[in-house]
């Protein structure tokens, strides 16, 4: 940047820096045919579980959080950045402050990409929804994240050259703000090492938490930055202004408000208290207003130039993501409904809506983007127009073939789940056969994505040969304006201060009058920091109207006598259900409905889940509900399910865990994660803490003698089935225990123990009547 | 003492604080973005429209 003198202050040269720009979108769509491809891989496996036995890197469970996490935060995420620093340094009409940050940001987001790619697949995963990274990855994107591109965006805005913040970097700097303080929060750890961390927030809390972060990162990450793309680059592309700004600024205000607090709408009827499920589903319903007047307020930006739509692919999918973004925030307010979500929950039809946001709303809004950035950042025409359009149909094509048959079969196996004879009996009682009954449907669900991947193939192709129709050297228009001068003060109000002047008022009433022309609001607008402070204000009292009652009365998680911390190996077995992803087919989390009490047992309480670091309630049934496993099944018959589940559980699309059955148990691998529990409170024995391998070995062989007495192979203790198997039989059955008085002849100890059997009693005699 | 004084407050008005707040909010925001005039939103809105630094640069 060079400075000139200029009349009555310095004039300053700058040109925008597009090669940074030319880097993410790049980014963007090489990681689009990624995220998508393993998308596909994905749903195929679903399918055709068996198509990658043997390898334990290629699973259902260990793929799916790689697709979900390349098409959040690599492809979407790279999106993000590409409108942001495009966007940023025009409405600024400022360089970004640095170049190196930029550099440091791109090449450390990408980084973080590989890393991610590099650990989920080989079991590094917290087994939380979006937050499966572990904690030095976790740390690292803290780092690129808040300092290196929130400090360069946030110089950028105050070293900036035009006095109004754009609306669109409203949405930013809300991105920006609240993806940091989620991610921070939520992922509190104590580490078991350089690959594993647990966290600090157990069973019910841990759940509020992830859920207060995972909604968010929906709301912040896949919704706020895209609004800020579609009210940069919609008016850019129709060449009009934004339909009404004063809608942006009502819409900016009330989402921020009002998304934070939806998260809880994702654990209705789950051992999350009454209050804060039902305060998300409020929440979540006011989230049509503000959402429907966002989606009006784009497609109004089209008023009197719908011609130009007819004729323009760009605006065709700014068109068809804004619709979509119109269809799912539709959506998620009605499935946020606890009658509706009694319904939709753990099924397909929670995909379907995921996939019309993300395929829709987040890929046509990226994909407009790129195809109207392209012919800028290159300088040069677009290759193929044709191939554009092509694009565009083949997109569309592809989603409806999506979620459509999603749609269907989420509503068909919620309906089978819940069915009931005139008997008051299970309609269909076999799990499996409510699976069966939508795997053609879920064929249908590959022939979609797969046309969306052509799509993207074609955007591909396009951007490619369109590259290498680039100049020899790019032009670099140079611009040159005076700074911002510091002291700045309305004209307008001013002169209207003096309105009442000869009035003959209170000077209350006065100053009501100047307060009410909102001056002090426009002044904030003009303020980045100040700015920044207020959205962090409401993003942060929001959250803590939630958290503190949630964390602070303790009736909301009413403890258990019965329930006792994992046994060292049963600890060990958690850790591998962990990391084999289990959660993202087996939910750990008994609704209090008939039709699930009956299927799965007595339904779930928040106290039996004290000592569950993460949480694994899951989020969807592609195999049944594992809350009351314990003992349901005998060890050797867990032994052959991970052999080959098709053998105990025909029609079963678990794929074969065979690895489990070689792979060797270590030991001493064990004491760190009992350490780190014990750490966390869960109180150990000196024995558990001190022999922690001698422990587990014991329990281990004892497991191993169950499995050849009931038909199985011997010295299968050092396997690391063993130790699942030893956690699978734990869970769910310290609440039908019998507890034993700490201090039996103690005074009162008798009573005591009468109390407790009464206790007992009355549990199960609940248990009894639910599933009678 | 923070632990009694903690244990002292009821939580259980939160939320509807919470709403309080929220619904005063919305009110001020819906009010200020209302009190805009016309010539600054049709300034605002046009920014992203040209590359071009403008000056004067009001508002």
């Amino acid at each position: 940047m060079a400075k000139t003198a200029g009349g009555s202050g310095a004039l300053e040269s700058f040109s925008y820096d597009d090669a940074i720009v030319r880097l993410f979108a790049t980014a963007t769509i090489l990681w689009a045919l990624v995220a998508t491809l393993v998308g596909v891989i994905v749903a195929v496996l679903l399918v055709m579980p068996s198509a990658t036995e043997g390898v334990p890197y290629l699973t259902f469970a260990r793929l799916r959080p790689l697709h979900t996490n390349a098409a959040i935060f690599a492809f979407a995420g790279n999106a993000i950045f590409a409108a942001v620093y495009y966007s940023t340094q025009r409405l600024c009409k400022a360089r970004m402050w640095s170049d190196v940050l930029s550099r440091l940001h791109f090449w450390g987001w990408q980084l973080i990409i590989v890393l991610a790619a590099a650990t989920i697949p080989f079991g590094i995963t917290q087994s939380r929804e979006y937050a499966e990274l572990e904690w030095p990855i976790d740390l690292l994107i803290a780092v690129v994240w808040l300092f290196i591109f929130g400090g360069n965006f946030l110089m950028t805005l105050i070293k900036r050259r035009e006095r109004h913040m754009y609306v669109a970097l409203w949405f930013y700097i809300a991105t920006i703000i609240t993806v940091a303080v989620l991610h921070v929060f939520n992922n509190l750890c104590v580490p078991a090492g350089w690959f594993k961390g647990y966290s600090v927030y157990a069973g019910v809390q841990d759940a509020f938490m992830q859920w207060w972060y995972g909604h968010n990162a929906v709301a912040f990450f896949l919704t706020t930055p895209f609004l800020g793309l579609m009210y940069y680059f919609l008016p850019k592309a129709a060449d009009r202004p934004v339909f009404s700004y004063r809608l942006s600024i009502i819409h900016f205000w009330s989402l921020v408000f009002i998304y934070i607090w939806a998260g809880p709408h994702h654990l209705h009827y789950t051992a999350l208290p009454e209050w804060a499920s039902t305060l998300g589903m409020l929440f979540s319903v006011m989230l049509w207003m503000p959402s429907w007047g966002g989606m009006i307020n784009g497609l109004l930006t089209l008023r009197g130039a719908w011609h130009k739509v007819a004729a323009d692919p760009v605006l065709k999918f700014f068109v068809v993501g804004v619709t979509f973004y119109g269809m799912a925030t539709f959506e998620g307010p009605l499935l946020s409904v606890k009658s509706v979500n009694a319904l939709s929950h753990y099924t397909d039809w929670t995909i379907a809506h995921v996939h019309s946001g993300a395929l829709g709303w987040n890929g046509f809004m990226a994909f407009g983007m790129l195809y109207w950035l392209l012919p800028r950042i290159y300088q040069t025409k677009i290759w193929s127009d044709k191939l554009v359009s092509l694009h565009f149909w083949t997109g569309t094509i592809g989603i409806l073939l999506y979620i459509i048959p999603i749609y269907a079969a989420g509503l068909m196996q919620g309906l089978m789940w819940r069915a009931m004879d005139e008997t008051g009996n299970l309609m269909y009682p076999d799990f499996v056969e409510t699976v069966q009954s939508i795997v053609v449907l879920w064929w249908l669900r590959v022939l979609g994505g797969l046309l969306y991947v052509a799509g993207v193939c074609m955007l591909c192709v396009n951007t490619l040969m369109t590259w290498f129709g680039r100049p020899s050297t790019y032009e670099v228009p140079v611009y040159t304006a005076a700074p911002l001068s510091k002291s700045y003060r309305d004209s307008k109000p001013e002169t209207k201060d003096d309105e009442y002047k000869d009035v003959p008022m209170l000077d209350l009433g006065k100053g009501m009058s100047v307060w009410a022309k909102m001056g002090w609001h426009r002044r904030w607008e003009r303020l980045p920091v100040t700015f920044t402070i207020l959205v962090t204000i409401a993003v942060v009292s929001a959250t803590l109207f939630e958290l503190i009652p949630t964390f602070l009365i303790r009736s909301n998680v009413p403890t258990i006598a019965t329930v006792e911390p994992y046994t060292p190996l049963e600890l060990y077995g958690r850790h591998i259900y962990v990391s084999e992803g289990c959660y993202n087919c087996h939910s750990q989390m008994i609704r209090p409905m008939v039709a699930e009490t009956k299927r799965y047992g007595e339904y779930s309480k928040p106290g039996e889940f004290v000592y569950d670091r993460p949480f694994q309630w899951g989020s969807r049934r592609i195999g049944p509900d594992l809350a009351r496993e314990g003992g349901r099944q005998s060890s050797f018959w867990h032994w052959r399910h991970f052999e080959n589940p098709e053998e105990v559980s025909p029609g079963s699309v678990m794929p074969s865990y065979r690895h489990l059955l070689d792979s060797e148990l270590k030991f001493s691998a064990i004491a760190p994660h009992v350490k780190a529990a014990w750490h966390l409170g869960a109180p150990y024995s000196d024995d558990d803490l001190h022999n922690t391998e001698e422990v587990a070995y014991k329990q281990a062989e004892r497991i191993a003698a169950e499995i050849v007495s009931q038909g199985g192979p011997a010295n299968t203790m050092d396997r690391q089935a063993v130790a699942l198997i030893a956690y699978l039989q734990r869970i769910g059955v310290d609440l039908f225990k019998t507890p034993e008085p700490e201090n039996a002849d103690a005074e009162g100890g008798e009573e005591a123990a009468a109390e407790a059997d009464a206790d007992v009693a009355e549990i199960t005699a609940g248990a009894e009547s639910a599933t009678r | 003492m923070i632990r009694d004084l903690v244990s002292s407050l009821d939580y259980s008005v939160c939320a509807e604080i919470a709403l309080a707040l929220f619904v005063g909010t919305f009110a001020l925001v819906f009010f200020a973005a209302f009190r805009l005039s016309n010539s600054a939103t049709d300034r605002f809105a046009s920014i992203p429209l040209s590359d071009q630094p403008e000056d004067p640069r009001s508002e």
